[in-house]
């Protein structure tokens, strides 16, 4: 199956990831969660890192050393802080509603492995994305996803600026408004303590590479 | 056992610096047109009006009775004005290459049916989209590919504003990629020509339903 790299260089900015609208103009197909199976199950999405937003199929650039070794760093200092009791998962599926389907980098969740035996994470107390090449997606679309599903506590770590960019009091009603109300930026000399866990203090150093 | 001096070591790939990691955004998924008719023989497409067009599928609103009449008058029309070496074809498709399979909703291609039994045509001497709810996407994505395949002539039939806009000229610009260069409205008082039979007028009264 032929990979096609670069888009037209200047197509007219027609769909540009927008969702439906609703008077009946065309826009990119969208998908239930059970179609997007049955496209995997087709192959289609062989050797690509694939999530569903709001019925529309994103594909993920390859990971570079950078946001693996981040991901690692920021399990490690999160399973520390996070005894039993919470399932702590890296780039897997959360299930948040028949057309949204995300894979956030680390997902902290209530609960045992054993809870996601027969179907993924629901909702999670922290959700925490690396972001290297994927800021504006992280800023944007996947920020109001998780504010739309009222993630509490939803984190960035921009390795670019080395910072920690912090998304707290999810707000909003419609994909217009759905945002975090409190929005802090944290700097490599400072820490920071999950929500869930105040009392703990990882230190934004210890999360860069 | 083999002493670790005799094993060759090959260089591994340095991962990019931070600073050096490109930019590339998140984006929707793209398809190419083998992808896009495995979905559809899986059925991933029933009930909805979709095309892929420039590696994006998109969806249409069902037609309205104003352009399946619209439609349906323009094959008459041309059937009639083009006769027996040409080929009137009606939301059919038309082959432009691995990314873009659309279904315009007039085609003139030479010929006659028996030709593209086996495969789709690839060009069309004469292209029209009558635009109902889709006329911002006829306008900019449609356009931008009929002119990338030199499709000559390009009508929009505007339902809305009784109208038909003729795009001609189709070259490469250096900023914005394929376009048409010569772009006329003709309303319902006057006539149209296709450039492949400048003799025969056409009343644009009689094209709109």
């Amino acid at each position: 199956m032929q990979i096609i790299k670069e888009r037209n260089k200047a197509k007219p900015e027609f769909l540009n990831g927008r969702s439906a609208k609703k008077n009946g103009e065309p826009h990119g197909i969208r998908w239930t969660v059970d179609e997007y199976y049955k496209i995997y199950e087709l192959g289609l999405f062989y050797g690509r890192r694939v999530e569903l937003i709001k019925g529309e199929i994103f594909e993920m650039s390859p990971m570079l050393s950078p946001h693996a070794t981040s991901i690692r760093l920021v399990y490690e200092q999160l399973r520390a802080v996070f005894g039993k009791g919470f399932e702590i998962r890296t780039q897997m599926p959360m299930s948040f509603s028949i057309r949204d389907e995300p894979e956030p980098d680390i997902a902290v969740s209530k609960g045992s492995v054993h809870d996601f035996k027969e179907s993924h994470p629901t909702t999670a107390v922290l959700l925490v994305e690396v972001a290297l090449t994927s800021l504006r997606f992280d800023r944007a679309k996947k920020l109001k996803l998780y504010a739309e599903n009222r993630i509490e506590d939803y984190w960035i770590v921009n390795l670019k600026q080395r910072q920690l960019e912090v998304y707290r009091q999810p707000s909003g009603v419609n994909d217009e408004t759905f945002d975090y109300a409190e929005k802090l930026v944290l700097g490599v000399d400072e820490s920071v303590s999950p929500l869930a866990r105040p009392k703990a203090k990882i230190k934004v150093s210890d999360i860069l590479p | 056992m083999q002493s670790l001096e005799s094993v060759q070591i090959t260089s591994i790939p340095v991962a990019p610096f931070i600073d050096d990691a490109p930019e590339i955004p998140t984006q929707p998924i793209r398809w190419n047109s083998d992808a896009y008719y495995k979905m559809a023989e899986m059925g991933l497409f029933e009930g909805k009006r979709v095309e892929l067009i420039e590696g994006e599928i998109i969806e249409m609103a069902e037609m309205r009775s104003p352009h399946i009449t619209g439609v349906m008058i323009l094959g008459n029309l041309f059937t009639e004005v083009f006769g027996e070496n040409y080929c009137v074809r009606t939301q059919a498709t038309l082959d432009l290459g691995v990314e873009s399979q659309p279904e315009p909703d007039v085609s003139v291609v030479p010929g006659n049916l028996r030709d593209y039994a086996a495969a789709h045509p690839r060009s069309a001497l004469l292209i029209v989209e009558v635009s109902d709810t889709t006329l911002a996407l006829d306008r900019s994505l449609k356009a931008s590919i009929y002119a990338r395949n030199f499709i000559e002539d390009y009508w929009i039939v505007n339902l809305r504003s009784r109208c038909i806009e003729i795009y001609r000229k189709p070259f490469e610009d250096p900023n914005l990629g394929f376009i048409y260069s010569e772009r006329t409205v003709v309303g319902e008082q006057q006539s149209v020509s296709p450039l492949a039979r400048p003799k025969a007028k056409i009343k644009v009264s009689d094209i709109l339903p």
